[in-house]
């Protein structure tokens, strides 16, 4: 029996496919060392995983701009020298001036603040020969992310402690947080042969796992219930949720996960994923951070849509490429990921708050002008 | 090296070929011919035989491999069409697309096709391809005059299957606790089974079925080995050492026996292997089919029969929010 | 003694790698060697290390005794006895164990003639096992990340192991793996049943022999790999799958921190396709 040739087109065909094989796996895996956190018992593999390199990189995404010198808080309030001041009229004067500049290094972007027309960013909200006027619609929707951030401040200390969060929590130098929802039914609109099914599509908010893809529709905009784990017995017959009910939780779960850069066992030990009496404290932060971003979501975010559908790339003058609604045409709304951004704590636990106490003088009373408050009855927790 | 390859029997430097391809023992009169010419192939004959072929189709395997296909080009149609008929996303997005069964809200009614109406057909074809493929693992063996041991361990793995997509569906009066046709979304699944019932893990069948799933892997790895180390006196001649034990049978046993106490004979070991193999979907069919039906939560099933371990609390207790707020959310 | 009635022709000395005719005997069924010394001597200290570890822990209930390893704090220093001490001790013992069990089945298959295929395939096993406890453990800085020694606690971690990368059913090592073992298991399941079904025909039929059981598989799937195929096939598939478990977890931790699932977006964002 003649021993076994393989022609030179086979044998390059061989090589060439084993060097894509190498490539593959050097180029899609990390690499020791990595960094590990025990959170458990010991040996019971509650622990969590961080490659160093990479949080070399999300410390440096994580950098608080430096605050400016603190304002004066004497003279006479911005309510007595300024007009039509809806919301920042129990700040002074420097203060009101500090944080305008601050705001705008926040959220207007640097290209815009560094066209001369935009009068340093100024008219990015104003119209700069009246300062007054509120015809620019960012103005509007400004006012009620400031009551909002004073909410989530003064109301939700559960979630966010003395930390707190400020514009830049979630802006980061852009008009709109880079992580934020739409709903995607869009993305499913299928064929005759196949009817929408919510999931296998895959998606970055949600890992790219299979599972469904908008596990933010149900969870953080209405309150569907979250838990499928039949508590306290184990006797069929006292819970209706199937399987397919799990995986939205389950997505939701890898959502929060992903969005804060922890896995499950940040929160829960997973031989019993229901038990509170098993689950560290965190779960407990986490579960009002659920219904803090319902609640913003309800509150602040939907009822602003109507200025947004109108104005959907930014105030007329200074349109940018960040869009304002999501694919169906809904406003963008907050999910875990706009706030901590792939970190456990926001901008690494920074307690920015501290140096802007202007943010705690907002006032929380209805607006006289905006078009856009929250619906009567919408102040579910 | 090459005396290496050549003594540890894992692979055939010299094929030895009959002028013409066997034909195959003679059937019953009433089975008609064996379909297609066999050939040699000399990558096959470097693992295993070289002779491919021939075949014996019938009525029934051409029906279940007709039904088989269909199951398959339904299933395939399916997912095609979820990505709107394109065919690059098709591809990108293979591994995570599914034929889904129908939503609860059908319980055991015929959904609209739309709707996992597919599912249903798919898996009903399927089915059915299944089943006619049993009957001929059956009748094959009567044919040739000899046991059915293939068609019963087979009937094991079809239990399971059914168990999965058919008999719990049935006992929980929904099509929607059945398994998705999809690489990911079936994993997806089986991970969201175990959490909804309180982690399988403390599902004492499922622990079984793993026991047997890595005792056979276990077993032919040691009787495989067993084998081709027994290359040198022909182990692999395994039925006539059943019938007249010789060396390399003896050998064999004492090998286990002197290494762990005990041995198997050329035929048991052959028991053990059919008893492990056929177990493992057995048990794991019994943990599925008990899973929501019988028992919601496994894991306070276990705490309650006390074989859940207990870890020290390096926190306070964390007490249930929703509690306080009244509100199970 | 318990000899098989053609057993006494085959025990005749040799064989043994260390110690020449010293530890050539039997006792009972059992073949010593060397090896078989060191296997008792590792077994016994590791086994009394974990009744000790029961013990300290105060159960002797079986399902519940748990050898758990120290805390990630030691890094790949030794712990004391009663903080994860016992399990690296256990870890040692066990190790000894299974490797003398790999040169104690060397030794009988030189005594019997046979070719070292057992302790080969063996040492796959005894691979994936120090991959668990040493090689994943060592290239992640801490002896902590072995798995505890305990019926279900072992579960335990295996649990929160999977979730600490969201969704493990993703990884693709694991992948391979599990489709190896249920491959295994349809190809163990085949080949024990046509064997028996050859060996146990119905009734009034002779036996049947390899002539049948080629003809039986040709029939079913137009392919028989034969008697000796069907081995090496088996070998194969279950010692891939024992090493792709190995594959599977090392590279959980060391190799990929984040969740399985978002391995695949190299795959989703190639540049082919990529909007």
């Amino acid at each position: 029996m003649r021993p076994l040739k393989l022609s030179w087109t086979a044998q390059a065909l061989i090589v060439l496919g084993l060097l894509l094989v190498g490539l593959i796996i050097l180029l899609t895996f990390e690499r020791p060392p990595v960094r590990t956190e025990q959170i458990g018992f010991r040996g019971v593999a509650m622990e969590q995983l961080q490659n160093p390199r990479t949080a070399r990189q999300v410390a440096a995404r994580n950098v608080v701009p430096a605050a400016p010198e603190a304002a004066d808080t004497d003279g006479d309030k911005a309510r007595d020298i300024y007009e039509n001041v809806q919301v920042l009229g129990e700040l002074s004067a420097a203060q009101f001036g500090r944080l305008m500049v601050a705001m705008t290094e926040w959220i207007v972007p640097q290209h815009i603040r560094d066209n001369p027309d935009s009068a340093n960013g100024c008219a990015y909200c104003h119209n700069v020969q009246n300062m007054a006027s509120d015809e620019v619609y960012t103005k509007g929707v400004t006012r009620r992310m400031l009551q909002m951030t004073r909410t989530i401040n003064a109301d939700w200390g559960n979630h966010v402690a003395q930390t707190g969060v400020t514009c830049y929590t979630c802006h980061r130098g852009q008009p709109v947080p880079a992580y934020a929802w739409g709903r995607l039914e869009g993305i499913d609109n299928r064929a005759g042969l196949a009817g929408p099914t919510g999931q296998n599509r895959p998606t970055a908010a949600i890992n790219y796992s299979s599972l469904p893809f908008d596990p933010f529709t149900p969870f953080l905009l209405r309150d569907d219930d979250i838990r499928n784990i039949t508590p306290r017995t184990w006797l069929p017959g006292n819970n209706a949720d199937d399987v397919r009910i799990a995986e939205w939780t389950y997505s939701l779960m890898v959502h929060m996960s992903q969005g804060l850069g922890v896995n499950c066992t940040f929160c829960h030990n997973s031989r019993a994923f229901g038990s509170w009496e098993q689950s560290p404290p965190q779960r407990l932060t986490a579960w009002h951070g659920i219904r803090m971003a319902r609640a913003v979501n309800n509150e602040y975010v939907e009822p602003l849509t109507p200025l947004w559908v109108r104005n959907p790339r930014g105030p007329a003058d200074f349109q940018t490429s960040h869009a304002r609604l999501g694919p169906q045409g809904d406003a963008l709304k907050v999910n875990c990921a706009t706030c901590h951004q792939g970190v456990n704590r926001p901008l690494l636990g920074a307690p920015m708050l501290r140096d802007y106490p202007e943010l705690n003088l907002v006032g929380r009373g209805p607006l006289r002008t905006s078009e856009a408050t929250a619906p009567a009855g919408a102040s579910r927790n | 090296m090459t005396a290496f390859v050549q003594y540890q029997n894992i692979f055939t430097r010299i094929q030895v070929r009959p002028p013409a391809p066997y034909p195959g023992v003679p059937l019953p009169p009433e089975d008609i011919a064996r379909e297609g010419t066999p050939v040699f192939n000399h990558l096959f004959g470097r693992f295993g035989d070289a002779q491919v072929g021939p075949i014996y189709l019938g009525i029934m395997g051409v029906l279940s491999i007709a039904f088989g296909t269909l199951a398959f080009v339904i299933i395939g149609l399916n997912m095609l069409a979820s990505v709107q008929w394109n065919i690059i996303h098709f591809v990108r997005d293979l591994f995570w697309l599914a034929l889904e069964p129908p939503p609860a809200k059908y319980g055991l009614q015929f959904p609209p096709l739309r709707d996992g109406g597919w599912w249903l057909v798919a898996g009903f074809f399927l089915t059915l391809s299944v089943l006619l493929w049993w009957a001929r693992t059956y009748r094959r063996a009567r044919a040739l005059g000899m046991g059915t041991h293939v068609a019963w361990a087979f009937a094991a793995a079809i239990w399971l299957y059914l168990v999965l997509g058919f008999i719990r569906p049935i006992a929980m009066g929904s099509w929607s606790e059945a398994v998705p046709f999809g690489i990911f979304p079936h994993l997806d699944w089986t991970a969201a089974f175990s959490i909804r019932y309180g982690n399988l893990f403390y599902n004492p069948f499922h622990a079984l079925s793993i026991v047997f799933l890595y005792g056979s892997t276990l077993l032919f790895a040691m009787h495989g080995a067993t084998i081709l180390a027994l290359g040198r006196y022909g182990g692999e001649r395994e039925l006539e050492l059943i019938a007249d034990r010789g060396t390399a049978a003896e050998r064999g046993m004492l090998f286990w026996r002197w290494c762990m106490g005990f041995n198997a004979s050329f035929e048991s070991i052959h028991r053990w292997a059919w008893w492990f193999a056929v177990l493992c979907p057995l048990t794991g069919g019994i943990g599925i089919l008990l899973t929501g039906t019988v028992v919601d939560n496994w894991y306070l099933w276990a705490v309650e029969r006390h074989f859940a371990p207990a870890y020290p609390q390096l926190w306070a207790p964390v007490l249930d929010p929703a509690l306080a707020q009244g509100a199970a959310r | 003694m318990a000899m098989l009635t053609f057993e006494q022709k085959y025990r005749v000395r040799g064989g043994t790698l260390v110690g020449g005719d010293l530890f050539d005997f039997w006792i009972g069924p059992f073949w010593i060697g060397f090896f078989g010394v060191t296997t008792a001597f590792f077994t016994f200290l590791g086994t009394g290390l974990i009744l000790y570890g029961a013990a300290i822990q105060g159960t002797w209930n079986p399902w519940l005794i748990n050898i758990a390893p120290p805390d990630l704090a030691y890094g790949l220093r030794l712990a004391p006895m009663r903080e994860g001490g016992l399990w690296q001790w256990i870890t040692f013992c066990a190790i000894g164990a299974f490797v003398s069990w790999i040169f104690r089945q060397a030794e009988i298959s030189r005594k019997l003639g046979m070719s070292y295929h057992i302790p080969v395939a063996y040492s796959v096993a005894v691979f994936a096992y120090v991959t668990l406890v040493v090689i994943r453990p060592l290239l992640m800085g801490a002896w902590g990340h072995g798995f505890p020694y305990g019926i279900w606690s072992h579960l335990d971690w295996v649990s929160n192991v999977g979730y600490q990368h969201l969704h493990f059913h993703y990884n693709p090592a694991h992948m391979i793996a599990v489709t190896f073992f249920f491959t295994t298991v349809l190809a163990l399941a085949l080949h024990g049943a046509l064997v028996l079904s050859a060996a146990n025909p119905p009734k009034g039929e002779v036996m049947k022999a390899a002539e049948h059981e080629n003809a039986y598989f040709r029939d079913l799937i137009g392919y028989s790999i034969g008697t000796l195929g069907i081995h090496r096939l088996g070998l194969f598939v279950a010692l891939s799958a024992g090493f792709w478990s190995a594959v599977c977890i090392v590279i959980s931790g060391p190799f990929w921190t984040r969740g399985w699932p978002e391995w695949w977006g190299w795959w989703l964002n190639l540049p082919i396709w990529r909007n």
